[in-house]
């Protein structure tokens, strides 16, 4: 057994004796401010034992492992349900950026070992009314107040941001100059007076985004973690941190196997239905999809561990996977006919169809749509030309609202 | 596994491109299409010389030992050159059927030859869309073969074949010299793959394996046949999308190139999506020969790579627009190989089952 294998036998194990406290069973049934409360003791006893910040340096209170170990324990964990989404995004991109950008090291260190145990709560403030996929279009500002700042404008689709303890935040400091040169990036106390949060009820009856308002909310210089007009760059490292994260060829929906299960059960004109040829044909072009998707994701595994940089093919993942759980959760409902109507609102997403299907459009646009996706596999990957864009250039104040 | 390719196997990579690139042309492929029976003798020229042939045989018999990882990088490029002859799995199949299942007798007079190029082989399985059919119109009775193998790929050129014939009361995996066999040639969309109709009339056979053994040494024999098509398929629909997007970096309208319109960059952003998909099936694919899901990953293989190769043909052709249509552009050639390598080795229908059947734990 490799050093790299044993210490992943042990992670396994590690989250085993954990399934009885934290597992699916555990979180059955709680409230999400006491599935919270349970999160911060999970997160806690993952700092504990070591797999919390696992690829992190270690003078900040990471554990100073590569990023194999990291997505080998993330597969592991995976597979049990923990109640650990309340800290995704906080340790999976304002916490590292913290880490990369802030300035005053003793603050980082506190913050980031608070964030790694649980106790404290980041979030990301980028989205705007005005858009998403362009974040250089966005239009919260901030003016120069005294020696400080002042923000004022409005968020949205703000993960957590109802629980969290502080955020990061883009913020236009110029509107004179050509739209993505005059942002400034800084961070944020959420507790802070004039800052207003209020949950969104999505689709599938979780409200787990929020609009977030600033109403002349003052901060200190001191807050700035990029140049004055340098706000973008720090943006756009921020979604390139996590490049090394597990993924779920099953698009984090429920995996083929429980289809097939479903498929064995049920009868269809007078025949189970993994009989009928139509059902046979997507459980086999499911199964293709997602085994493409695995193999792509074990060899960048195997990439890693060579000490090579995974190919640009990863960026397929979430494109493929969640399409096909999208499509395979609505025939999953067509097999159940009748019985396909029952919802439940607190069964997860990746054992239950109704919920799967009803949470699926989240996943095709939240962290980059279908489309923006396509179209950094076409620019990036295949030098294909950008789009057209009409405000290229333009000074932000005079772009057509 | 999936498995990183190692020095070695990514210069037999660069090397097959190098030399396929160098000598397989447009030009001497289109006039193949309006004859029938004739295959392009450089390629297979090509493909004996530089050992292509003998790559995964054994060393005993003339073989360079390697395995269905190498033959997959060889035949990626062939399909990204538009191979010109369907020689190499064909008689892969052959040799491999002959080197797992035959006696030494049958090793001696037949690997030396398929290992050399010398001999050439065909794979006898199918009847109709059945690539494998429960009740083989060919029947085996004191060791002579009787009936018509229809459709068979390279069978024009063949000289000799293994047949999955109706033995009595079971069904039997055979080999038979086709010196005398009377063959008929199929005019097909895509002349030079050598289809003919083989006519069994008493000949001569041997029993390499029977009953039920015979059947999973067939469909063994066919999913190792799949994974080096697959990677054929998989360097088509690759060579497809690279011409679809130089196209489009090149061709204007209304004052930019086409590739800036998402209509068009989308569309090849998703061929890029079925062409890795595919490439990731062959690689694990090719990882797993002597493995218990041999047969799942080559079944995923086969079908990823089926869609991709069929996918990028229309697709690479509609981006080019009326010049995409034309005989002399030649991209009629890759829609056409998309097409018969669909069929050879099983189409997906053939293999939605066979996959579904194993993850429904329901394979016999």
């Amino acid at each position: 057994m490799s050093d790299l294998e044993a210490w992943r036998a042990k992670a396994a194990a590690w989250c085993e004796s954990m399934v009885p406290t934290f597992g699916k069973a555990a979180r059955k049934g709680l409230s999400v401010e006491a599935d919270l409360a349970l999160g911060r003791r999970y997160q806690k006893a993952k700092f504990d034992a070591g797999y919390a910040g696992i690829n992190w340096p270690k003078d900040v209170g990471g554990q100073g492992l590569g990023h194999i170990e990291k997505v080998s324990f993330e597969a592991e964990e995976m597979k049990h349900g923990f109640p650990n989404v309340y800290f995704g995004i906080s340790l999976g991109m304002p916490v590292p950026v913290l880490m990369q950008f802030g300035s005053d090291r003793d603050f980082v260190k506190e913050r980031v070992v608070k964030a790694l145990q649980g106790e404290e709560i980041w979030c990301q403030l980028f989205s705007e009314p005005s858009g998403g996929t362009d974040l250089a279009g966005l239009r919260t500002r901030a003016e120069t107040d005294g020696n400080g700042w002042k923000i004022n404008g409005q968020k949205v689709w703000t993960s957590w941001a109802q629980y969290s303890d502080y955020g990061v935040i883009v913020v236009r400091t110029d509107p004179t100059v050509a739209k993505h040169k005059g942002l400034t990036y800084f961070w944020v106390d959420m507790k802070a007076p004039g800052v207003t949060v209020r949950p969104i009820k999505l689709a599938g009856g979780d409200s787990h985004v929020n609009e977030v308002f600033f109403d002349d909310v003052k901060i200190s210089d001191d807050h700035r973690m990029s140049p004055v007009g340098g706000g973008f760059a720090v943006a756009i490292a921020t979604l390139m941190i996590e490049r090394y994260v597990a993924t779920d060829s099953a698009g984090f929906g429920p995996h083929l196997d429980l289809f097939v299960e479903l498929a064995k059960e049920v009868r269809l004109n007078g025949r189970p239905a993994i009989e009928d040829g139509r059902i046979r044909q997507q459980i086999a072009r499911n199964y293709a999809m997602r085994a493409g998707l695995d193999s792509i994701n074990l060899r960048a595994r195997r990439m890693m561990e060579a000490g090579m940089t995974p190919g640009p093919e990863g960026s397929l993942n979430k494109l493929v996977a969640v399409r096909s759980r999208q499509k395979l959760s609505e025939l999953a409902i067509d097999l159940q006919g009748a019985g396909g109507f029952a919802f439940d609102e607190h069964a997860s997403p990746k054992d239950d169809w109704a919920s799967s299907w009803i949470n699926a459009p989240t996943g095709r646009i939240a962290g980059g749509s279908d489309e923006t996706l396509l179209n950094t596999i076409a620019e990036k990957i295949l030098g294909l030309p950008q789009d057209h864009r009409p405000d290229k250039g333009v000074p932000f104040n005079e772009i057509p609202a | 596994m999936s498995i990183l390719y190692d020095e070695g196997q990514q210069a037999i990579a660069t090397e097959s491109r190098r030399v396929l690139e160098a000598r397989m042309k447009k030009d001497d492929l289109l006039p193949l299409l309006e004859t029938t029976g004739r295959y392009h003798e450089a390629f297979w020229t090509t493909a004996k010389e530089q050992g292509w042939t003998a790559l995964a045989l054994p060393e005993a018999h003339g073989g360079l030992a390697l395995g269905l990882v190498e033959m997959g990088l060889v035949t990626h490029q062939a399909g990204r050159t538009l191979s010109g002859a369907p020689f190499l799995t064909s008689s892969f199949g052959v040799a491999k059927a002959i080197e797992l299942y035959g006696s030494d007798a049958q090793k001696a007079r037949w690997l030396p030859g398929l290992a050399s190029g010398e001999a050439i082989g065909a794979v006898v399985f199918a009847a109709g869309p059945d690539a494998l059919p429960a009740q083989p119109g060919i029947t085996f009775t004191d060791d002579r073969l009787d009936g018509i193998g229809a459709g068979v790929t390279g069978g024009l050129a063949a000289d000799v074949a293994i047949v999955f014939a109706n033995g009595p009361g079971m069904p039997v995996l055979a080999i038979a010299d086709l010196a005398d066999t009377p063959r008929t040639a199929v005019a097909s969309f895509d002349n030079s793959r050598c289809i003919a109709d083989l006519e069994f009339r008493g000949t001569a056979a041997e029993a390499l394996a029977v009953g039920s053994g015979a059947r999973d040494a067939s469909l063994h024999i066919l999913a190792l046949q799949a994974v080096i098509t697959a990677h054929e398929q998989t360097g088509g629909a690759e060579a497809l999308m690279e011409i679809a997007r130089d196209y489009a970096l090149t061709r204007k309208a209304f004052g930019q190139p086409i590739g800036a319109f998402q209509s068009i960059k989308h569309r090849i952003a998703e061929l890029y999506g079925l062409v890795e998909l595919a490439r990731a099936n062959c690689i694990h694919a090719s990882s797993r020969e002597g493995q218990a899901d041999f047969i799942t990953a080559a079944a995923a293989a086969r079908l990823s790579a089926t869609d991709a190769y069929d996918t990028a043909a229309r697709d690479c052709i509609q981006i080019h627009g009326g010049i995409g249509v034309t005989w002399e552009i030649g991209l009629h050639l890759h829609m056409r190989r998309a097409r018969s390598l669909a069929l050879e080795q099983g189409s997906s229908l053939f293999w939605e089952d066979i996959l579904v059947d194993r993850l429904a734990g329901e394979a016999a």
